[in-house]
């Protein structure tokens, strides 16, 4: 799998967003990107996840452009920071939805309750259940179509420290399952212990791409989080 | 296609049972049907008849003399014609008209709103009553009665009932449902999927036509309304020509906006509007000159002549083809937003 970014940009209003971004990203690697609120980072994942339409450039995953959205719906799996899901049906009618909609067979959906521990939760209405668990079926959810590339947009914001290792934990089975993975976040631990490679952004920019023993030693770190 | 389709109108079937729309949709038709049962049921209060005489007409100076003579029971009103009478009479004025038929002075017609009615009973016996204590003769003054409606109340509220529906589903529950899933971001979920955003579009604008005809139907039922096979296939017809045009033009308004709260104020400013104007024509020159530009006319007018008239689909061709532009057009809208992203 090769993430191939040209140019891509996305300006709103109030001049904030995505400025003219290019960068390629590799099989395999796990990507964090940080920067203060408003930097980009949830509008470069918007823009790649579909959310959002980017006013110029081009966006390749193994070669399918990012505007043939049928085709790379199943290449990208995007889960937001807060889950979208059908609060008022079970999580098994949430997998279930969007398995017939991917038309895959619905054993992948047992797969994915047991996978991620969610099958004692299967008969349970989505807003019974804690944000850990939404963020779970999320994750499951965006997993369903088999996508080389996921992006989490801050997959631990508001979580407690146990639903937050349980979230890391879950990230790094996915990227040792040969995964691509992209996630935002504020968080130093976070992205010390997870990341391949960092990107910071800044005012729409990445101002720094680099691995993660780079970052930490640089001044853009300390200067981010001084 | 048709597969995702059914699939997403299922899902939006299942989100009105969960949200309790459904029963808003079941709601309304049982509340009309209760409500129309009391008033049919109930007995109006007369204690005067109020009759109405032509100020040109050729009447027996003994009938005009006795009517007045009998003041405690009849309270006459001058009418310029018999035009300005049925409309005083529909407006309900008056109990009925008494017009003279053909040009001798012997005999009238009573004009009455409905011919099965307590008022007609109360005309036809008070005036007979007063004719025989003057003339004694068995020949009565009133040799016709000529109802202005076929039927009763609740077969002529009907087709404003079946329109209140039509436009409580296109602007009160669709937008809202629209703006939900903008707002919770679902509707992005489910454009992560490989769905067209046509499909998403039709499998709403069905949940909508569904909604409508299963309403209509319960109303139907309730009311126990005969339909021929010709009439019920044109009504079936027109509901789902107006289902289209409400439903998608309801997504619209719900695409114009980013909350559910928003989308609510919205679709009032829509439903109101479109419905009283509409429903009202009959009642007033000035509406009658401004409805037929609303779309909910075209639907309103074919209806009411299908339910009351025994009208065909084939003779509101225009109205069709207009109910069914309307929702194209606003499909399209919906769907250029959608393309766009627009507020979500």
């Amino acid at each position: 799998m090769t993430l191939d970014i040209h140019q891509l940009s996305k300006v709103y209003k109030e001049e904030r967003g995505l400025q003219a971004t290019s960068f390629k990203v590799s099989k395999g690697e796990l990507i964090a990107v940080v920067g203060h609120n408003g930097a980009g980072k949830s509008t470069l994942l918007k823009l790649l996840g579909g959310w959002l339409v980017p006013d110029d450039g081009d966006v390749r995953i193994d070669g399918i452009d990012l505007h043939n959205r049928r085709a790379i719906v199943r290449e990208i799996g995007f889960v937001p920071e807060t889950p979208n899901l059908f609060d008022f049906f079970s999580v098994e009618y949430n997998l279930t939805l969007f398995a017939r909609l991917f038309k895959i067979p619905s054993s992948r959906v047992v797969d994915t309750l047991m996978d991620f521990s969610l099958f004692p939760y299967r008969r349970n209405k989505v807003q019974m259940l804690s944000k850990g668990l939404k963020q779970r079926v999320s994750i499951g959810r965006a997993l369903l179509a088999n996508p080389s590339l996921l992006l989490f947009d801050e997959p631990t914001s508001g979580l407690d420290f146990e639903m937050t290792q349980e979230i890391h934990l879950l990230l790094k089975r996915i990227h040792l399952s040969g995964k691509t993975i992209l996630f935002s976040s504020h968080r130093p631990e976070e992205i010390k212990s997870l990341a391949t490679r960092i990107m910071v952004m800044h005012q729409g920019a990445i101002v720094f791409d680099g691995s993660p023993d780079e970052y930490f030693e640089s001044h853009i770190h300390q200067n981010l989080y001084a | 296609m048709i597969r995702n389709i059914a699939i997403l109108t299922w899902n939006d079937l299942a989100i009105a049972c969960q949200n309790k729309t459904l029963y808003l949709i079941l709601f309304i038709p049982l509340f009309v049907f209760v409500v129309l049962q009391l008033v049919e049921g109930s007995e109006p209060d007369i204690q005067k008849i109020n009759i109405g005489l032509l100020e040109q007409g050729n009447y027996r100076p003994e009938m005009i003399q006795s009517l007045k003579s009998a003041e405690q029971v009849f309270a006459i009103s001058w009418l310029p014609n018999e035009a300005a009478g049925q409309r005083w009479l529909r407006e309900r004025h008056g109990d009925g008209i008494l017009v003279p038929k053909g040009t001798t002075a012997e005999d009238c017609t009573l004009i009455v709103l409905e011919k099965a009615s307590l008022q007609t009973v109360a005309i036809v016996e008070s005036v007979t009553g007063l004719q025989r204590a003057l003339e004694g003769r068995s020949r009565d003054w009133i040799v016709e009665i000529l109802p202005l409606q076929e039927s009763g109340l609740q077969r002529q509220m009907l087709p404003t009932w079946i329109l209140m529906l039509v436009l409580v589903v296109g602007f009160i529950v669709l937008p809202a449902q629209v703006a939900e899933e903008k707002e919770k971001k679902l509707l992005l979920g489910l454009l992560q999927t490989p769905i067209r955003e046509v499909e998403w579009l039709l499998a709403k604008v069905s949940f909508g036509i569904i909604s409508i005809v299963i309403a209509a139907l319960f109303l139907h039922l309730l009311t126990s309304f005969d339909f021929s096979l010709g009439g019920g296939l044109s009504y079936l017809a027109f509901l789902i020509a107006g289902g289209f045009c409400f439903s998608a033009f309801g997504i619209f308004v719900g695409f114009l906006c980013r909350t559910q709260a928003s989308a609510r104020t919205l679709g009032v400013l829509f439903y109101l509007p479109l419905l009283l104007p509409s429903a009202l024509a009959d009642y007033s020159k000035t509406l009658d000159g401004v409805a037929p530009f609303l779309p909910s006319y075209q639907f309103y007018r074919p209806i009411k002549s299908i339910l009351l008239e025994g009208g065909d689909v084939a003779d509101y061709p225009l109205e069709l083809f207009a109910l069914l532009g309307v929702g194209l057009i606003t499909s399209l809208l919906s769907y250029q937003l959608m393309k766009r992203r627009w507020l979500m």
